[in-house]
């Protein structure tokens, strides 16, 4: 093995772990608090703003997130509108999850007891303040684990973004991997490195967030 | 003589073809006591929950205070109660439910504060004096950053009632709010609301399976059955010789059932 290819590669290799961290990073942030608000609108008590709702969650969830990084990098400047590659890799990657996230976050939201609302209405809680204060922190603590499975489909989608010329983790795996002729060992590094992120940042965050919102439902974790 | 404080007029309740409730009459006056009792599916409890707007009537109106709560008035014509409507005249009723309803996320003080805080708009500092004087009353002074999970069924249900009076309502209903509890805890919320008979001001409605609190507590019983009430008065009156024949079967039934 060349020894200017592989430390050229290693290099390149570093950066492209780099470029998935940054684009997950921003992504998920992008997926929370749009699927959040998507959410939320869902089951709103106005019917417009419902079909509102619906209607980004079926265009996000029922195209292909290929497809729409393409459009928002190759068809919106067409129309004027040219966007850099960061910037459709952070909100279109974000944008496609969004959806997901957004009926997690309605199913979490309908699965908080009957109860809680009844005795919202009786304290006269407008509702939005009843959304705010009592239902949504109640709702957090059952959209974590489905959170974070989307997180980590998220964090492994960001491979997609090589379409639109950005050199992530996978990427950089397969340009070390021609240049070195190690396929074995570069894309042992690419598997495992979505693990050691997904395992390293991901879980343990929404873990750490799971014993945060237990307070109350968890006799450990009320102190 | 002053309006009732609440009246129902020809209030009837379906779901589907199954009426619940049928034309329903009934006037509760300012700090009269009055128990609903009746077997099951005999609409005691859609009364409560129509009361606090938790479920739409079909038909009738309900009044409290002297103005209407399920209607207002648009240019002379009765419309149905827009949501703001609702609010103002809601704010006059609390409620505490057979299951508690407490907030688990919030400590038994957080759970008293919450709405004087966000809906009637105290400051934090008095919304807790309030708060803390209520929870003393209802003998949980030494509870109070204590979370729902940490506290016995009699002692949710006295923080239940404890944040419903935080409100000042001028009408407090009870919906079985001992059928959730151990026996031996039943005695301490009964005792609580006892005292709150004794010293305040207020309206009360319960649905009760409690007949010896009924009776000692009332100031008057309705028997529902069918979705009408079949029999009222006064509690030695109807416990001792009722009327009705149906009210006699389910009392002896009751009775009997210990």
């Amino acid at each position: 093995m060349n020894e200017f290819a592989l430390g050229f590669s290693v290099a390149a290799l570093f950066k492209g772990v780099v470029v998935t961290l940054l684009v997950t990073t921003g992504a998920s942030l992008v997926a929370v608090a749009l699927g959040l608000a998507v959410g939320l609108v869902r089951v709103s008590t106005l019917a417009p703003l419902r079909w509102l709702a619906v209607a980004y969650i079926e265009f996000f969830r029922g195209t292909s997130m290929l497809v729409q990084l393409y459009w928002w990098f190759f068809v919106l400047p067409i129309f004027g509108l040219s966007l850099s590659p960061w910037t459709v890799a952070i909100v279109g990657v974000g944008m496609n999850v969004s959806g997901y996230g957004a009926e997690l976050v309605r199913a979490a939201i309908q699965s908080v007891d009957r109860g809680q609302y009844e005795a919202s209405t009786a304290l006269n809680f407008p509702r939005l303040t009843m959304m705010r204060r009592i239902i949504v922190p109640q709702a957090i603590r059952g959209m974590l684990p489905p959170w974070g499975n989307l997180l980590i489909e998220l964090l492994k989608g960001t491979s997609l973004i090589f379409f639109i010329t950005i050199t992530e983790l996978t990427t950089a795996s397969k340009l070390a991997a021609d240049a070195t002729g190690n396929y074995l060992l570069f894309f042992a590094i690419a598997l495992f490195g979505y693990y050691v992120i997904a395992r390293a940042m991901i879980t343990p965050l929404v873990r750490w967030l799971e014993r945060r919102f237990s307070r109350g439902f968890i006799r450990e974790a009320v102190a | 003589m002053s309006d009732p404080m609440v009246r129902f007029e020809n209030v009837t309740k379906s779901y589907g073809a199954l009426t619940v409730l049928d034309q329903l009459n009934l006037d509760i006056e300012r700090n009269e006591k009055v128990s609903i009792i009746g077997p099951s599916g005999s609409g005691k409890t859609t009364v409560l929950r129509m009361l606090m707007t938790l479920e739409r009537i079909n038909d009738g109106v309900i009044w409290v205070d002297g103005e209407p709560l399920t209607h207002m008035d648009r240019n002379g014509t009765m419309v149905k109660a827009s949501e703001r409507h609702l609010r103002r005249v809601r704010g006059k009723i609390g409620m505490v439910f057979q299951h508690f309803n407490l907030f688990p996320h919030m400590t038994a003080l957080q759970n008293c504060i919450e709405a004087p805080v966000s809906v009637l708009g105290l400051s934090r500092a008095e919304a807790e004096a309030r708060a803390a004087e209520l929870l003393d009353m209802v003998g949980l002074g030494d509870k109070k950053g204590h979370f729902p999970i940490q506290m016995s069924g009699g002692q949710k249900q006295r923080v239940a009632i404890a944040r419903a009076l935080a409100m000042r309502p001028k009408v407090m209903l009870f919906d079985e709010v001992t059928s959730a509890l151990d026996p031996e805890l039943v005695g301490e919320v009964l005792n609580v609301i006892r005292q709150l008979g004794a010293e305040h001001d207020l309206t009360m409605l319960m649905v009760t399976h409690q007949m010896g609190f009924a009776k000692e507590f009332s100031d008057r019983v309705c028997f529902f059955y069918g979705g009408k009430i079949a029999e009222q008065g006064p509690p030695d009156k109807l416990f001792n010789d009722p009327d009705n024949d149906r009210t006699r079967q389910f009392l002896s039934a009751v009775l009997e059932a210990g």
